[in-house]
Formats: structure tokens, C-alpha cells, sequence
């Protein structure tokens, strides 16, 4: 294992930010992956994921494992992280809104420029991401529509499943659709709630990405077959939102099949206590999201149902 | 007397509403199908346009009868922002003005960007108020996609602004209201001046004129119109972006909105801790000092200003 300076980034007041990357393998020995941790500062359980998966590495690496060649880098905005803050701390900017990134640019323009630049040249690159709501979720693979996207590697992880659809106009900006741009198979794993540690999640997430990583003929160990990945398209996802604002009861957790008529949860009032909501199931299918605050505003998307039919998703098998 | 109106509500969690509110002034024989929505307050921490929007009212009250057309105002869309000195939508930390159009589908800033588009559709203009954010002081100008400009610029001309600056289409900005709403048939001009978090006052009457100036033009008022300025075109020249190569305290040299010359000093980057001088900022070209940085602690990379030149 090398740990090796990616970037350094100097502040006027602070120790420079120094972000690093953990390099396991080498790249003449077979295929190469990035994967890449909080790049927010609320990305906790993505920084816990990749910090883990260097430990893993370098036990492997130790035991003659790695077939290829691997680079972690656990955390891009530890600036952010040492502060509780969610994005760059001085002008509040996303670096995850930056690429490909601009040498010349602004400062965060400067950053991703940086880490993209450490990113080339890899046929892999997972992106460990954490929501962009107030919601928890189920693990799963998000790929978007980019013409230059690889479903078949995004099935190796082995996830229950892949969220595969077009992308929006900030996404464009985003390191996934870049990275592909350049000739990365690239995707992202998203998972947990932000700002904490979910170890069920980081589990399913640890476990996907070795059985990715032997899949693709990176590191050699033996591994436990995944899901044969459902691929939902926006279609296939049921959203539920609270008619009332209030205080959010969920009695349900993400990935439970739930039953058309089940209730999910309850919105009490809550300043009278008075019951105000049930949020009830639609549809058959797959809890894959939900609120992951006790307020809840009005309209706001309660729960996420991934429905299994064959109307609404397309399912493949390997 | 303008009617005020909420056009769109929705409950918070305890004991509250999130709402947009308008005040609509009409002819005396009522609404019309010709409308036109001035806007402010999509960022939470830019307050010029608010002044703006009092400014506007102020004239509209005591000229009640010079009004031809609907005039909508809508001084503060984030409300939750402008009362809380924050930027984006506060519990979400999201940019409001990069999740148009929106959907009332999906979480509570893109509700509140369907309920905006939902409440202006329709209108034949609108002018979007910015200030610049809390880092940097701007001259008033409006920016304007170059997709837009045979559409846009003649207005933006109306305005009596400094600047008129036409950029190349970014992907990303298709999230903005601007965009948004010219995609649906409204002309939709933003508006940047001043600096974050601050009012000036005499940007502010600077833009009333040409508001009312446009609105004049455009037969929303029966007024003659007013005498304004022909704004710099950003066609005949060059924009020179001036980064910090260092971090440390921008120390400006000159004033904001000053011509200057190429090579002269436009700030120094301290080091307060050493003492030392880290650099000097060199103005790359000759020409009007259009952006400066309000905020004095930098990164590299940070921006410090912008000038622009004319071509020679």
C-alpha cells in the first residue's frame, strides 16, 4: 500500500487541506479502480466505508490478493468534515458540482480540476455518495443515461438495485457524467443517511464493492454471490408524500416489501398531538427510501416504493 | 393600491407556513392578460432587489393611474432564506436557483420552484434581481445566455444598467429561473448588482428608472419614457477574470467600478500572521474594474475581480 498526496490546498488560516489517496497493485497486472469517499461533509458513512476498505486492502494486498490496481481516496472535503459543515466551508459551493474542474478557475473549480486529474486513466470509478435530501435510503447503484455508461460492471456489485435514468442539467456537472465523459466506467454507490453511520449499510456497500473488485479480476478472494441487480427507470419508483406537515413516525424500514394497504407511517401535529396523517402503501413493492427527519414539511416525498412490476422496471438477469 | 396575494403555501412542521407573496397592481379596470413580475429574494442573502421592490411600489402607489397592464411583485421567493442570512433554502442547503423548474413531485425546494414558475407563467416579462453573493461587489448588469440575446438584449438596453453581458450557454444554468421561465414564453432578464447581504441605495434608484423606464417602453405604464443610460456590451470587448494565486487577506487598492490600466495594482494578499506581502494583483487588461471582492479572505482560486475591456 502507498499513501500518497493526491492534492494540497493551502488556507489562509488553517493547516492546508491535504487530500490522500491509499494505492494498492499495479496497473500492469490487470484492470484499475477509483473509488472515491466524501467528497460533503455530511458524507460520514461514505468516509466510513472507504477508510474501511483501505484496511481491507491492505490485508489483502499483504496476502498477494490485488490484481490490479486500486486507489481509495476516503475524503476530498475534510475541511468540511472537521467542521460539521456540508460543502466548502468559506463560499459554500459543492465540489461534487465542479467538474471536470478548471485550473484557473475558482477555488473549488481548483479542487475538483485536482482530483480529476488524479482520477484518469482508470477503467473503473465508483463514487461512494450520500443523499441529497433529508431521506435514508437502501444501497443502491445510481447510473445515469450519459451514452457512455456500463450497466454490465454496474451489475457486479452485486446490489439489489440499479437506479438507471437520464441525467438532469446539474448532473452534467457532476464527477459521475464527467468521469464517464473521459472514458471512465463510472457510477455511484449511494447509501445511508448523512451525517451518521449506518453499519447494515456500510456492510451491504463493503461487500459490494470486493465483489465488484473480484468480479472485474482486481483482487483475487473468494465472495458471496449478490442479487442479480433489478434496473429500475423512473418509472418503476412509487413516491409518497406527507398531505400534512408535522412530526414524522416511519414504522417501517428501508427494504421491506411492503404490501398494498400497509401502513407506513404516521404525521401527528405537532404542537395538539392531534393524528393527522397515516401514509399508506399504494402499491406492492420494495421500500427503498424514506424521510430520515422527525419534521416533516408538507409535500415533502415520505417514502420511496420500487415496484416489481413488469410494467414499471425491467429486470434482467445476468 | 396594490393587492397583496399568497400564490403559493405550504405547512412546516410546527405551527408555520412557508409562503410567496405578491403584490399585484392593476388598471383601473382591472387584471389583464398583459403581465409582467418583478422578482427578488431567490437567494436568501441578496437584498438589493427587496429595496428595488419597495422602491417600485412606492412609485406604483402614488402613480396608480399611469398603470396600463398587471404588474406583479414578488420582493422575497426564499423567504425562509432572507429572514435567516441564508443563501440557499435553509434544513435542504439547497441553491433555489439551480432546481428549476421544479416539480410537486419532489422535496420542498423544488415545490417552492413549481409553485414560482406556476404563479408567473404567463407573464410577458420578468426581471429577476440579484445582488452578487457576499464575496463580490458588482456594477448593475444583467447577464443574458447567448441563446437569448436576440430576444433579451434589446430589453436588458432598457434598463438602465451598466452592463449588459452575454455568456455562452452553460448546461447547468438550464436549472435557473431565468431559464425556466424564457423556456416558457416569458422575458426573463437577471438582474446582478451590488453585493451580498447589503444594500445601496443608489443602485437601487438606478434600476427603479429603468424598470419603470421598460415598463414605460413596453406599454405596462402610460408615462413617457425616462432618459437612461446605454449600457457597455459585453460583444465589444473581453472579460478578464482576476484569481487569487494565493490564500490570505485581499487588501483592494482601488475603488470598485473604476476604469483602470493594464498592469496597474488592483490589490495586494496579505499574510497577517507574517507580515508579508504574498502577492500584488496585476490587472491583465485595460478597462472598467466591473467586479471586486467584498469579502477580504481568499483561497486560490478565489475571485477578486473582473474587468472588462473593450477590443482595440
Amino acid at each position: 500500500m502507498k499513501r500518497i498526496e493526491i492534492f494540497n490546498f493551502k488556507s489562509p488560516n488553517r493547516a492546508p487541506l491535504k487530500v490522500e489517496g491509499f494505492l494498492f497493485g499495479e496497473e500492469s497486472n490487470g484492470p484499475s479502480v477509483a473509488i472515491v469517499g466524501a467528497m460533503s461533509g455530511d458524507h460520514i458513512n461514505q468516509l466510513y466505508v472507504a477508510s474501511r476498505l483501505v484496511e481491507y486492502l491492505r490485508q489483502k494486498e499483504e496476502e498477494g490478493k490485488i490484481s490490479g490496481k486500486i486507489l481509495v481516496i476516503p475524503a476530498i472535503n475534510s475541511y468540511a468534515l472537521n467542521m460539521g459543515e456540508t460543502f466548502w466551508p468559506l463560499d459554500k459551493t459543492d465540489i461534487n458540482m465542479m467538474f471536470p474542474g478548471y485550473a484557473q478557475g475558482e477555488t473549488t473549480q481548483r479542487i475538483a480540476a485536482k482530483l480529476f486529474e488524479a482520477l484518469q486513466g482508470f477503467n473503473y470509478g465508483i463514487i461512494l455518495e450520500g443523499r441529497r435530501d433529508q431521506g435514508m435510503c437502501l444501497p443502491y447503484v445510481k447510473l445515469i443515461k450519459s451514452d457512455y455508461e456500463d450497466i454490465d460492471s454496474a451489475r457486479d456489485l452485486g446490489m439489489r438495485f440499479i437506479h438507471f435514468r437520464p441525467y438532469s442539467p446539474i448532473e452534467t456537472v457532476m464527477l459521475q457524467y464527467n468521469w464517464q465523459l473521459w472514458g471512465t466506467k463510472a457510477l455511484s454507490v449511494v447509501f445511508g443517511k448523512n451525517g451518521s453511520i449506518d453499519p447494515v449499510s456500510s456492510e451491504e456497500v463493503h461487500g459490494a464493492l470486493v465483489r465488484f473488485m473480484v468480479k472485474r479480476q482486481i483482487l483475487d478472494t473468494a465472495v458471496f454471490e449478490g442479487f442479480v441487480s433489478n434496473i429500475i427507470e423512473p418509472e418503476g419508483i412509487t413516491l409518497l408524500k406527507a398531505s400534512r406537515a408535522g412530526i414524522f413516525d416511519s414504522l417501517v424500514s428501508c427494504g421491506t416489501t411492503v404490501s398494498k394497504g400497509d401502513t407506513l407511517g404516521r404525521i401527528t401535529d405537532a404542537l395538539s398531538g392531534e393524528k393527522l396523517e397515516k401514509i399508506i402503501a399504494p402499491i406492492d413493492g420494495v421500500l427503498t427510501c424514506q424521510y430520515a427527519h422527525p419534521l416533516i414539511f408538507q409535500n415533502s416525498i415520505a417514502f420511496r416504493i420500487a415496484s416489481v412490476e413488469l410494467k414499471k422496471s425491467i429486470t434482467k438477469s445476468k | 393600491m396594490g393587492v397583496i396575494e399568497e400564490v403559493f403555501s405550504i405547512d412546516l412542521p410546527v405551527g408555520e407556513q412557508f409562503r410567496i407573496q405578491r403584490c399585484r397592481y392593476t388598471p383601473t379596470g382591472g387584471e389583464t392578460l398583459k403581465r409582467i413580475s418583478i422578482v427578488s429574494g431567490i437567494h436568501g442573502d441578496e437584498l438589493e432587489g427587496q429595496y428595488v421592490c419597495f422602491l417600485l411600489g412606492e412609485w406604483l402607489r402614488a402613480h396608480a393611474d399611469k398603470i396600463k397592464a398587471t404588474i406583479d411583485i414578488y420582493p422575497a421567493i426564499n423567504s425562509l432564506g432572507l429572514d435567516s442570512i441564508t443563501r440557499s433554502v435553509p434544513f435542504y442547503d439547497v441553491d433555489l436557483n439551480r432546481i428549476f423548474p421544479g416539480s410537486k413531485n419532489d422535496f420542498l425546494p423544488a415545490q417552492i420552484a413549481d409553485g414560482v414558475v406556476s404563479a408567473m407563467r404567463g407573464s410577458e416579462i420578468a426581471i429577476d434581481i440579484h445582488s452578487s453573493n457576499v464575496f463580490l461587489r458588482e456594477i448593475p448588469q444583467v447577464r443574458i445566455a447567448k441563446s437569448q440575446a436576440k430576444t433579451l438584449v434589446p430589453l436588458a438596453n432598457k434598463l438602465n444598467i451598466d452592463f449588459v453581458w452575454v455568456h455562452d450557454a452553460v448546461t447547468v444554468l438550464e436549472s435557473t429561473f431565468a431559464h425556466a421561465m424564457n423556456t416558457l414564453g416569458t422575458k426573463t432578464l437577471v438582474v446582478e448588482m451590488g453585493v451580498g447581504m447589503r444594500l445601496g441605495k443608489a443602485y437601487g434608484h438606478q434600476l427603479l428608472e429603468g424598470i419603470l423606464n421598460l415598463m414605460a417602453c413596453e406599454g405596462f405604464l402610460d408615462i413617457e419614457p425616462l432618459d437612461v443610460r446605454m449600457p457597455i456590451q459585453s460583444h465589444v470587448g473581453e472579460v478578464a477574470y482576476l484569481n487569487a494565486s494565493c490564500p490570505g487577506l485581499f487588501v483592494p487598492a482601488i475603488e470598485h467600478c473604476q476604469m483602470i490600466e493594464k498592469g496597474s495594482i488592483v490589490g495586494a494578499i496579505v499574510d497577517p500572521l507574517s507580515g508579508q506581502t504574498l502577492d500584488e494583483v496585476i490587472a491583465p487588461i485595460g478597462g472598467i474594474l466591473f467586479t471586486l471582492r467584498a469579502y477580504p479572505i481568499v483561497y486560490e482560486g478565489s475571485l477578486v475581480g473582473r474587468i472588462f475591456g473593450e477590443n482595440v
